[in-house]
């Protein structure tokens, strides 16, 4: 035997990759409950968009306190005696909590019908949202030694995933309602393409860095993890869905529906290995 | 060390008038017996699966000339230590007096930010079941024995070194032996290209034990299943 390696335990496991992916659906959603506002076509979402963003916060919300190893001491991070504003994780959990607080009440002006009220909300929830995605990207970016995390590209790249999410989710609720799915294809299409042009980025500046950047492309490339980030992340999840968005059939229910859960089987494929792959090499260390 | 040396304000070696804690280890002196490993176990209670300071080793040269070597690894104590600054509620701290990063269990959420953020794998989860010590599901790490040293004692694996491998003292005092060992030797810190400046420096560590290896990737079949074993029995 050549070495012996103490092995370490990665820090993050696949619960943190279901609570991206389930706020970044949440996020997506808020999107398009927002854009109802502006544009015409996507008005039957609207309310649709709105519960089921709201029903995902919940969930999202408790997939990451019950990802605490101390649950109930959740409430810490919303002490202003202990919050540290050096953690993108405090403004995280601020984001959260704020964006609870608009989701509700956007919820309740939809309820009672108040359009003037609920036009405000929509923003402001949307504006929140927006910092949902942001802020889980940063908390990868943040870590200085982990390749593929590492980049300010990532919190972008997490927009992108919600924003194509949220859409797929939201061509499954249209259903057959054809002015909103030829909206629906436009996000999807472009929020899609954006997180391939991302994502090629990311595994060029990987594959040419130092050691470990090496070392992190070739298991994000190989192997299981190649499998689920390249197979079902970049091929089946990024490149086929934009393929048949561009081809006469993506414009179609059926095309469009295919596209809408191979896009959600992609993003959810590529937030679990962009997280659990760049932990790998650390174990070893 | 000279004052332009610091670049950031958090930075306590060379400032006057402060202590700041550093350890040397000499990995010519080390013989592998991993005394300072069960010395710290004996300290802290620290539970089967984790370490506060663990003893990895390569073989390295060609048969019949070769050797093993030592790396002693343990918390860098970082001036500017990213799992302080990743922390949301503050529970990992520094001490400015000394440079101890220390961690406050009663406040700690455990997020694992901080694992995620150390680049030297220093921090683990403590789990659920302990024998004798109630403080359990919070991250720990080596705290440098910050009771011992604040009783004017060495750190546990310094103190039972029998190679004299571990030195620890105030590297900010002149007549210190660690400053004596970084001045008179060619030292190494681990992966200083993220910035941390930790506190822990190696004599006599070359790159072969410092860096990733290609091992990484290309793990020898031995190992796997050792680390499929791990992997099934730690649960936390």
């Amino acid at each position: 035997m050549g070495e012996y390696v103490w092995f370490h335990d990665v820090s993050w496991h696949a619960s943190y990759a279901i609570y991206f992916f389930v706020i970044g659906i949440c996020a997506g959603l808020s999107f398009l409950s927002y854009g109802s506002w502006l544009t015409p076509a996507l008005r039957p979402l609207r309310e649709k968009a709105a519960y089921g963003s709201f029903v995902l916060l919940a969930l999202g919300g408790l997939l990451l306190i019950a990802d605490l190893s101390q649950p109930l001491r959740f409430f810490n991070v919303l002490n202003p005696a202990y919050l540290s504003f050096t953690s993108p994780l405090a403004w995280g959990s601020l984001n959260i909590a704020a964006f609870g607080v608009a989701s509700v009440l956007y919820v309740l002006a939809l309820n009672k019908g108040d359009e003037a009220r609920g036009r405000l909300l929509a923003t402001v929830t949307a504006l929140l949202a927006l910092g949902l995605p942001v802020y889980t990207g940063y908390d990868l970016a943040v870590h200085q030694s982990r390749p593929v995390w590492n980049t300010p590209i990532m919190p972008v790249l997490f927009v992108a995933l919600a924003v194509a999410s949220g859409s797929a989710v939201g061509s499954l609720l249209a259903g057959a309602n054809e002015a909103a799915q030829k909206v629906l294809h436009q996000y999807m299409l472009w929020s899609t393409a954006a997180v391939g042009v991302m994502l090629v980025s990311i595994l060029g500046t990987t594959h040419y860095g130092g050691s470990a950047s090496e070392l992190t492309f070739m298991i994000m490339t190989t192997g299981t993890m190649g499998l689920i980030f390249v197979g079902a992340g970049i091929l089946a999840g990024t490149a086929a869905p934009v393929a048949l968005l561009l081809a006469p059939m993506g414009r179609q229910q059926n095309g469009l529906m295919l596209s809408a859960l191979l896009i959600l089987v992609g993003s959810a494929a590529l937030r679990y290995a962009l997280l659990m792959g760049p932990q790998q090499l650390q174990t070893l260390y | 060390m000279s004052e332009e040396l610091r670049v950031s304000p958090i930075e306590t070696r060379g400032v006057a008038g402060k202590r700041r804690f550093a350890m040397v280890v000499d990995t010519r002196r080390c013989i592998g017996c991993m005394a300072c490993q069960v010395a710290c176990k004996a300290e802290y209670d620290t539970p089967l699966g984790v370490n506060r300071t663990w003893v990895p080793y390569k073989v390295v040269g060609k048969y019949p000339n070769v050797k093993r070597q030592f790396l002693p690894r343990l918390c860098n104590h970082c001036d500017d230590a990213p799992c302080v600054r990743n922390c949301p509620v503050e529970a990992t701290f520094k001490v400015e007096d000394g440079g101890f990063i220390l961690q406050r269990y009663e406040r700690c959420i455990g997020c694992r930010s901080c694992m995620a953020a150390c680049p030297y794998n220093a921090r683990f989860m403590l789990p659920s079941h302990r024998t004798y010590t109630p403080i359990t599901n919070v991250v720990d790490k080596c705290t440098f024995c910050f009771h011992r040293v604040t009783q004017n004692l060495v750190p546990a694996c310094v103190q039972t070194c029998i190679g004299r491998s571990r030195v620890f003292g105030d590297i900010n005092d002149p007549k210190s032996e660690v400053s004596y060992l970084v001045a008179n030797n060619a030292t190494q810190v681990l992966r200083p290209e993220e910035g941390t400046k930790p506190h822990v420096f190696y004599i006599g560590a070359d790159r072969n034990a410092t860096e990733f290896g290609r091992d990484a990737y290309h793990k020898p079949e031995v190992m796997e299943p050792e680390r499929s074993a791990f992997k099934r029995n730690f649960k936390i």
